[in-house]
């Protein structure tokens, strides 16, 4: 029975892992720069196919193309922030317009990105096997890509949570989530420290898309699926909270770890379920204001 | 006066003349004859015949739609065209085959739509057939509507089977359930095979071939001791893999699409669950599985397809093609050999018709058999003949889709049982 548990409890924690990670950049790109960003999970499938190509054209090991792929993918959210959204905040009448018009935007980037991965890379199924074989833990076994996974997850987590409350930066960004004009009018260079922001949430996006790419397999549609977690978790973990997401990837991957025991046709209902009760009774998630 | 007479007798003259010339009488007048029949219309002149498929270019069916039915299309379009294209003998001379191709979206909504504009607006001399079983079903009474053969695509259903008697212009190709688990349940039998998990996606494919799979199973006395289910966008199939281990089983059916067949591996690798049988039904004979997880892993593991290069030096010939057309990243062993044998002996059944008329083609194509590249095809109430396909289960044996059923055409014996995972 106790191994049974842990089994349940460490699947759990191994696909909450990842959860946290794409959820944590979802959070920040909303959450600061107020864009609901629909493409979020196409930036997870290009770090996911970026760290699958080095990895077969090149031999770089996956876990190395997480520092190569990350600075990519965050100049690529940059870029996109300060040509597109800055231009479509300037323009907008109100906050209200310029999210409805991101949003939008977002829906266009989804569609660009996936036919243009769906022409690099073709329709098929990819995957990485490193990693995948069985590493015996705590009186079980487990897949050695599916325990660093989270190791490396919990990692990213704690050094991009360090940089968001320790560093100079980290404070514009929270000033700038807190009210954006206030913080404009301190000094705080507010168009930059958005760009910066979706930047950022590109280069989780990428980060977790690297670690998924040694997980499981990854198509170029494989995006809209983690959008819809990601959402989830945000929901879950609070909008805007960082730490919140943190602890609703743990939490989302432990329930559905708990519910695919007893019948795993109903974990992905469960998920939602637990949306809709969130929205209907506490609609600011556990560590939300 | 005399002069007047002359002139007179002149134009007598030259009036009679036709009469004298003839010499007949002119005919009494007769019943007026009924109206002969009118002449059959020329055809209008032609030069190609258009085929028009609403088919999955991305969306969730994409990866099976380019692998499958796309490359089989239009490398025989490319073949036959080559050849002049396919002799209609209503219009005397060989016609090339033109593809109007739009996308789907893995969207059935989409599909009838665009379906209806071909045939309606485009006015498409042939259709192609749609990807995935539920697509079919969506296709099916619109095709039939319209009166339009509708061959294909990748998908395959003992239901629809039931619904073809109405719908006579519906031509399923694909391997179903009933083709596939009675000859792997007899190999099951026939290696001792004593228990079995059964795991199944929610929806038809999954449900149809699972509850066949449970019949013939307790028909031919193997116990399942697992049946489960599982939905779409499953992550983690841990909690089911580590059960099917616990009550250790002998073999392990998965009744599921790539994704899942291939999660289903790498996982079960990583729990080190190695049952005697590892059965997948789609995507196993999918060439990527070899990259994704290298020969050594997938050795042994069986799935639902099959044919390969060593049936025929044709059948060679033709993968060495194939793995060209997608490089060998993008081969399979599945559909390829069904589509281009549905193919073949659709030109060869327009052939024979003379006309491009729909009901004069199916009423062949539904009775005639024709040799193909693959050995003869026929139909057998609108599905293909169990005997007509190259194979209907295969194995990795030495990073090659061996055929292993059924044993005529097999190009190997079966692996059993399943070698043990690498050891890293």
């Amino acid at each position: 029975m106790m191994v049974t548990i842990l089994n349940v409890v460490i699947d759990g924690i191994l696909t909450g892992g990842i959860y946290s990670l794409i959820a944590m950049g979802f959070g920040l790109q909303y959450g600061v720069a107020r864009v609901l960003n629909i493409s979020h999970g196409e930036f997870i499938m290009l770090g996911a196919f970026a760290t699958w190509s080095l990895y077969t054209f090149f031999g770089i090991n996956p876990l190395i193309s997480l520092v190569i792929c990350g600075p990519v993918l965050f100049g690529i959210g940059f870029l996109i922030h300060r040509t597109l959204f800055s231009r479509l905040q300037r323009i907008s009448a109100s906050t209200g317009a310029y999210e409805a018009s991101s949003l939008l935007a977002t829906f266009g980037i989804l569609f660009i990105i996936q036919n243009a991965a769906l022409l690099i890379w073709g329709p098929f199924v990819r995957g990485l096997g490193v990693y995948s074989y069985p590493v015996s833990f705590a009186g079980t076994t487990f897949g050695f890509n599916r325990l660093i996974t989270p190791l490396f997850a919990i990692v990213i987590s704690v050094a991009f949570y360090l940089f968001i409350s320790r560093t100079r930066l980290g404070k514009a960004i929270r000033a700038a989530a807190q009210d954006r004009v206030t913080a404009g009018l301190m000094g705080v260079k507010i168009n930059s420290v958005l760009a910066v922001c979706f930047g950022l949430g590109a280069l989780m996006a990428s980060l977790a898309g690297s670690l998924i790419s040694i997980t499981y397999t990854i198509s170029p549609i494989m995006g809209l699926e983690y959008t819809a977690i990601a959402f989830i978790v945000v929901v879950l973990g609070g909008l805007g909270s960082i730490s919140g997401s943190f602890i609703g990837g743990f939490l989302l991957g432990l329930i559905g770890s708990i519910v695919s025991y007893f019948d795993a046709s109903l974990a992905l209902i469960t998920y939602y379920v637990i949306f809709m009760l969130l929205l209907m009774v506490k609609p600011t998630g556990i560590l939300g204001k | 006066m005399k002069k007047l007479f002359i002139i007179l007798m002149m134009i007598v003259l030259v009036c009679a003349m036709p009469l004298i010339a003839c010499g007949e009488e002119e005919p009494a007048p007769a019943p007026a004859p009924a109206p002969a029949p009118a002449p059959e219309p020329a055809p209008p002149e032609k030069d190609s015949i258009v085929f028009g498929g609403a088919r999955s270019l991305s969306g969730f069916n994409a990866i099976v739609a380019e692998t499958s039915f796309n490359p089989a299309w239009y490398m025989w379009v490319e073949e036959v065209n080559a050849a002049g294209g396919i002799y209609v003998e209503e219009y005397g001379k060989k016609l090339p085959i033109e593809t109007i191709m739009y996308d789907d979206k893995s969207d059935r909504g989409t599909l009838v739509k665009l379906l209806e504009k071909l045939i309606t607006e485009d006015k498409v001399d042939f259709i192609l057939g749609p990807c995935s079983t539920g697509s079919i079903f969506a296709a099916a009474p619109i095709a039939n509507k319209y009166e339009y053969i509708m061959i294909g695509g990748e998908g395959g259903s003992i239901t629809l089977a039931e619904f073809l008697p109405s719908m006579p212009y519906i031509f399923p190709v694909i391997q179903d359930s009933s083709h596939q688990i009675p000859p792997l349940v007899e190999l099951m039998v026939e290696k001792g095979v004593k228990t079995a998990a059964v795991i199944y996606f929610e929806d038809l494919h999954g449900v149809e071939n699972a509850s066949t799979t449970v019949m013939e199973c307790r028909k031919a006395g193997i116990d399942i001791v697992m049946y489960k289910s599982f939905p779409l966008g499953t992550k983690d199939l841990s909690p089911l893999l580590r059960e099917a281990k616990a009550l250790e089983v002998d073999a392990f059916l998965s009744m599921s699409y790539p994704d899942e067949s291939f999660l289903a591996i790498g996982q079960s690798m990583e729990i080190d669950f190695n049952p005697k049988v590892f059965y997948a039904t789609v995507g196993i004979y999918m060439t990527v599985l070899k990259d994704i997880f290298g020969d050594e892993v997938i050795e042994g593991i069986m799935g639902g397809g099959a044919w390969n290069g060593k049936q025929s030096p044709r059948a060679a010939e033709l993968e060495a093609k194939r793995i060209e057309f997608t490089g060998p990243g993008g081969m399979e062993y599945w559909g390829f050999a069904v589509f281009w044998s549905a193919f073949q002996h659709l030109q060869q059944s327009i052939e024979m018709a003379g006309t491009l008329d729909q009901t004069v083609i199916r009423d062949i194509l539904a009775t005639e058999k024709f040799d193909t590249d693959f050995g003869p095809w026929w139909y057998e109430n609108q599905v293909p003949a169990l005997e007509a396909y190259a194979g209907v289960v295969g194995q990795w044996q030495d990073g090659y889709f061996e055929v292993i059923l059924p044993t005529p055409k097999a190009t190997a014996d079966s692996i059993y049982p399943k070698p043990p995972w690498p050891k890293h």
